[in-house]
């Protein structure tokens, strides 16, 4: 997709040394991937157990569990995996899942977005208490707020419907919201301050200026908020009963009973499935992180 | 005080500032306004009976709860063992994967920060054990890697049941911390795409090398970002559960049990939700601490490209 | 609104929206929801009547309980079943949030360990009215089936299938190794030199399964006609610790000797699936399981290979050290809206012939005589080993103890595994400190839970 010709970026190549030129590059070239590729195996050698695993018998899961290649290929465990429970088959978890994540990510980057800018570039007085107050809330751990939080939606009657997990999110999430702040304040302030003497308001300042520039920032937070959202399963645990409703991470963990009998090929082959739109999204997302700033607009 | 020297010296722009104060005030609030209405509509009533619970005996199960005033807090540090090894698992775990797992990130993402053939497929790679993440099948798999007969021990030679051995099951969950370094290192990456690539073209033109420029311009223009992976890693770091959970559940001799670990048994399996109530703001207090530190200090280390109050 | 919880985080609702002008716009009508049941909103057209239930299992058992749901609601089109499962922790988590929330389903899957805890706290109604008003008909279900969901003399959860531990031994292993199979009334002298002759002939582990397991605790007491707990919960049940030391002295001469997997290997095994025990790979010559483990072993273990099921070793002079446990129960919840109907599906569910030709003993041997005749030909060879099993112990076996008392789980957490077990097989205690520790440390948790 990206081909190394494009000059402007090679030659700022942080890397790039400035004296003998094209030898010492190809060497060092070589070494970089020898290097990167041997380590990025012993990263993915997760990945590949499970995937490995997915394809193996009942018998192979338990007596040949380490092998990174099943003895015998299967595809029994995806087919009974996908079965799902008493009629209800994956189609309706992915169905879910889409749902809630795509919602619950859109909402998330959109507002943390918005909030971000107002602490990190607005100065309006409680500034530092609501900054410490949204801070805080990340600390208190969330098993002691379920219960209550659960009286309070249950109160409201929204069991089984999807707006205990979507509703709190139209708040953003602190998470990304101090993210994004911390990209927003390692933007000069010249560009805001030119725009604001051309008779902008902050609105258009947002949109215009800062928005374009925090696109790195916004991307990241999007494959984190949509992979957190995706494996998410206590927030559906609680709320979502029926399980028309449930989510791909919920009903992994159906699965599995340790007092009795577990279908593990089939947990193996769903996980394997399950990492799919996660990687799918990474891949698709990471590959504007190549574009940073100075494609984007903003000049010396 | 700017806005009293500048004041001074213009007048004209007193009138000005002051409507953009005023302005600021109404403009701030309306941009924070979707986080103020979740806040107050969702998250303030459970934490603050969260906070009541902490002064209750509740057990979830049982209707009549009674107020036992600060016996939840005397207990902890007075009458339970357990807490206190929980607290001891937790500060070594977090002095050390913390550290790490920064050190690790930011070491590879200034790795992956190239536009090299293959670079994508590379950050790919690297952020895939953060995807694994906690599911039961993954849990089998590390039981596996560490088991007696497993994958470490047949690349070291060594004979050791990592996850039962109390001197190094701590130490497994630490390297898997470690292992996931993904998200730390995506947040890397996204600052480094943000530094103007300009500066480094003049540095280049000033003869600096690359460990010159890493060191006057990538870093000091990072900071914010480090700034923000420490206090995140700092917070996340002391609420450290889901490995714990699926892997050690807390054993050998309660070196794996995480602060959150102990209270989630606390809370849903002992049914003791005002102990855990307790529990829960005492390690609020600990993590709020730090971080104001982490914060104080923040002003010696952290530059950011715009000036701030 | 039953519980106080409810009405603080009511009245701090209140005190909320008071103070902010930033409610939620839905917030106005929540306290007319609070009136019906907010599960399944799109249920009430018709008169239908709907009934909810809870369970924890694997994918099996959601299908097939699913299917026998399916059946019950043909023979009663006026009812609607609403069903939730997930697995084990998450049921908890989802029950006791429930309860918190008073929004139990009329019909929970319930367990042994914590049946005591939820109807001290008056969440489980008695099933007496119904046995009596025939809703519930247990004619042909023994009285030792169902005494385990007794308490105080009332019935509150109805056994689902009988379970019992047994010593799995691989059979082509005994016959390799050129030994017999122990005799069932074998006494934990005789195990020590049957697992240690397995392991020298062999060279592999005489026995994976962890003995220090609280369930053997249970059973030594159990065996001698006592039990680990006293009438009402506030202190251990015995006064007599030496055959404990007794036995744990043997576990530790087991582990010294290589006979059993190291500490480290059994504390790393903990709690996970019978899949992980040794056995499996053909590593250990046996292990223990509850009976109906014994299907997920034999899966997981593969074609080809034979298991012989014994019954659990005792102390010298003891009495058996099995007793028949209900695998689980089904418990209407004292939050129903339809506990007659409640009754009425779990009456099906135990004595329906079609209905439990689909369950096929998932659940453990059923406890109606009839439906136990009926699937006797359908068995396959773990089911059949299963049955056998059951069958051959239930004249000999100990009377079932009172169900776990409210303090166990927190005995079992707290004290039992971290300052107990743990520290004396990772040889940072002896055998009569850690008995010692126990005594004084789970009566201490007990007598505080009791007073609660």
């Amino acid at each position: 997709m990206r081909t190394a010709t494009t000059s402007p970026s090679e030659r700022a190549m942080v890397h790039a040394p400035p004296r003998p030129l094209t030898h010492n590059k190809g060497v060092r070239t070589v070494f970089y991937h020898l290097m990167v590729a041997a380590s990025a195996l012993v990263m993915l050698y997760p990945i590949l157990w499970l995937f490995a695993s997915s394809f193996k018998s009942r018998a192979e899961i338990w007596t040949n569990v380490s092998a990174l290649v099943p003895q015998e290929f299967t595809l029994m465990n995806y087919v009974n995996g996908w079965k799902g429970f008493g009629g209800i088959t994956f189609a309706t978890f992915y169905a879910n899942s889409f749902f809630y994540t795509g919602v619950a990510t859109v909402l998330t980057v959109t507002a943390s977005a918005i909030v971000a800018y107002g602490f990190a570039r607005i100065q309006f007085t409680g500034r530092r208490f609501w900054f410490a107050t949204m801070l805080t809330t990340l600390m208190l751990p969330v098993q002691v707020q379920i219960i209550p939080q659960y009286i309070v939606f249950s109160q409201l009657g929204w069991i089984n419907t999807f707006y205990p997990l979507l509703l709190p999110r139209i708040g953003g999430q602190a998470f990304f919201i101090f993210m994004i702040m911390q990209f927003i304040r390692g933007i000069p302030k010249d560009l805001d301050e030119a725009a604001e003497m051309d008779g902008c308001g902050k609105g258009s300042i947002f949109f215009r200026i800062i928005l374009p520039q925090i696109a790195p920032a916004m991307i990241t937070a999007a494959i984190f908020a949509f992979y957190w959202t995706w494996e998410d399963f206590l927030t559906p645990l609680i709320y979502l009963n029926a399980p028309r409703l449930y989510t791909v991470s919920l009903a992994l963990r159906a699965f599995a009973d340790p007092s009795g009998t577990t279908d593990w090929g089939a947990i193996f082959a769903m996980s394997s499935l399950s990492l799919a739109p996660v990687f799918v999204i990474f891949i698709l997302f990471q590959r504007f992180l190549v574009e940073g700033i100075s494609t984007t607009g903003l000049k010396g | 005080m700017r806005e009293a020297i500048s004041a001074r010296t213009q007048p004209q722009a007193v009138r000005k500032r002051k409507r953009s104060l005023r302005h600021d005030n109404l403009m701030g609030y309306l941009f924070i306004s979707p986080w103020l209405i979740a806040f107050f509509a969702f998250t303030l009533l459970p934490i603050a009976a969260s906070f009541l619970l902490a002064f209750t005996n509740y057990d979830v199960l049982n209707p009549n709860w009674k107020w036992v005033g600060l016996a939840n807090f005397e207990r902890m540090f007075m009458q339970d063992p357990r807490y206190l090894k929980s607290l001891q698992a937790t500060f070594f775990y977090a002095f050390i994967a913390i550290p790490l797992r920064l050190v690790f990130a930011l070491a590879v993402a200034m790795l992956l920060n190239t536009n090299r053939r293959g670079v994508s497929g590379y950050r790919a790679a690297y952020y895939a054990p953060s995807i694994v993440g906690g599911s039961v099948a993954v849990a089998v798999m590390w039981r596996q890697i560490f088991g007696a007969d497993g994958l470490v021990n047949a690349v070291l030679g060594t004979d050791i049941a990592w996850l039962g051995n109390p001197n190094t099951a701590i130490w497994t969950l630490i390297i898997l911390a470690v292992w996931q370094f993904g998200s730390p290192m995506l947040i890397f990456l996204a600052g480094l795409k943000q530094i103007p690539r300009e500066f480094y073209e003049a540095a280049a033109i000033d003869g600096a090398n690359s460990w010159q420029q890493f060191w006057r311009i990538t870093l000091p223009l990072l900071t914010p970002i480090i700034f923000f992976n420490l206090v995140m890693q700092l917070i996340s770091g002391f609420m450290v559960f889901t490995q714990a959970f699926i892997i050690t559940g807390g054993a050998p001799l309660d070196t794996t049990l995480f602060y959150a670990l102990y209270l989630y048994q606390r809370a849903f399996v002992s049914l003791q939700m005002g102990y855990a109530s307790a529990m829960a703001w005492v390690l609020l207090a600990l993590i709020a601490i730090m971080t104001a530190l982490v914060f104080r200090s923040s002003s010696y280390w952290v530059f950011y490209g715009s000036q701030e109050d | 609104m039953r519980s106080r919880l409810s009405v603080l985080v009511m009245l701090l609702m209140v005190v909320a929206l008071v103070m902010s002008a930033c409610a939620p716009a839905a917030a106005p009508g929540a306290a007319p929801a609070a009136e019906g049941d907010s599960a399944a909103p799109a249920a009430d057209s018709g008169q239908k009547i709907e009934l909810r239930i809870a369970w924890w299992g694997s994918q099996n058992r959601h299908d097939r309980t699913i299917a026998v749901i399916e059946q019950f609601e043909q023979l009663h089109p006026n009812i609607d079943v609403v069903y939730e499962f997930s697995g084990w922790d998450d049921h908890w988590t989802k029950m006791t949030t429930q309860a918190a929330g008073g929004n139990l389903p009329d019909i929970m899957q319930q367990d042994y360990a914590r049946l005591e805890e939820w109807v001290s706290r008056g969440l489980l109604l008695p099933l007496d009215e119904y046995v009596a008003d025939g809703t519930l008909n247990f004619a042909n279900v023994s009285d030792t089936a169902l005494a385990g969901g007794r308490l105080d003399g009332k019935l509150y959860g109805v056994n689902l299938g009988t379970n019992s531990m047994t010593v799995v031994i691989d059979a082509d292993k005994l016959a390799e190794a050129g030994m017999e199979a122990p005799k069932p009334d074998w006494t934990f002298a005789e195990f020590e030199q049957f697992v240690t002759a397995l392991h020298d002939k062999l060279g592999i582990y005489g026995f994976a399964g962890t003995l220090e397991n609280e369930q053997l605790w249970k059973n030594i007491y159990l065996s001698l006609g006592e039990w680990v707990y006293n009438e009402d919960g506030s202190a251990l049940g015995y006064e007599d610790d030496q055959p404990l030391i007794d036995y744990l002295s043997m576990v530790k001469r087991l582990q010294d000797a290589g006979v059993t997997p190291s500490a480290e290997e059994r504390i790393a095994m903990r709690g996970k699936g019978v899949e992980d025990d040794k056995i499996v790979t053909g590593a250990a010559a046996a292990t223990y399981v509850w009976s109906n483990q014994i299907v997920a072993l034999a899966n997981a273990a593969g074609e080809g290979r034979n298991f012989i099921l014994v019954p659990m070793p005792r102390p010298a002079g003891g009495a058996s050290a099995n007793y028949l446990k209900p695998s689980m129960f089904f418990s209407i919840t004292s939050q129903a809206r339809q506990p007659k109907e409640a009754a009425m599906f779990i009456d099906f569910f135990t004595n329906n012939v079609e209905a439990n030709t689909v369950l096929m003993a998932e659940r453990g041997v059923p406890v109606s005589s009839e439906v136990r005749t009926a699937l006797e030909p359908m068995l396959n060879t773990p089911q059949k080993q299963m049955f056998d099993y059951i069958a051959s112990i239930e004249s000999s076996v100990s009377p079932i103890p009172r169900p776990d008392v409210a303090g166990h789980a927190n005995v079992i957490n707290n004290v039992y595994w971290p300052l107990v077990m743990d520290p004396l097989f990772l040889g940072q205690q002896s055998v009569e400190d850690a008995v010692k520790v126990l005594r004084e440390q789970a009566n201490a948790v007990l007598s505080e839970t009791a007073s609660q």
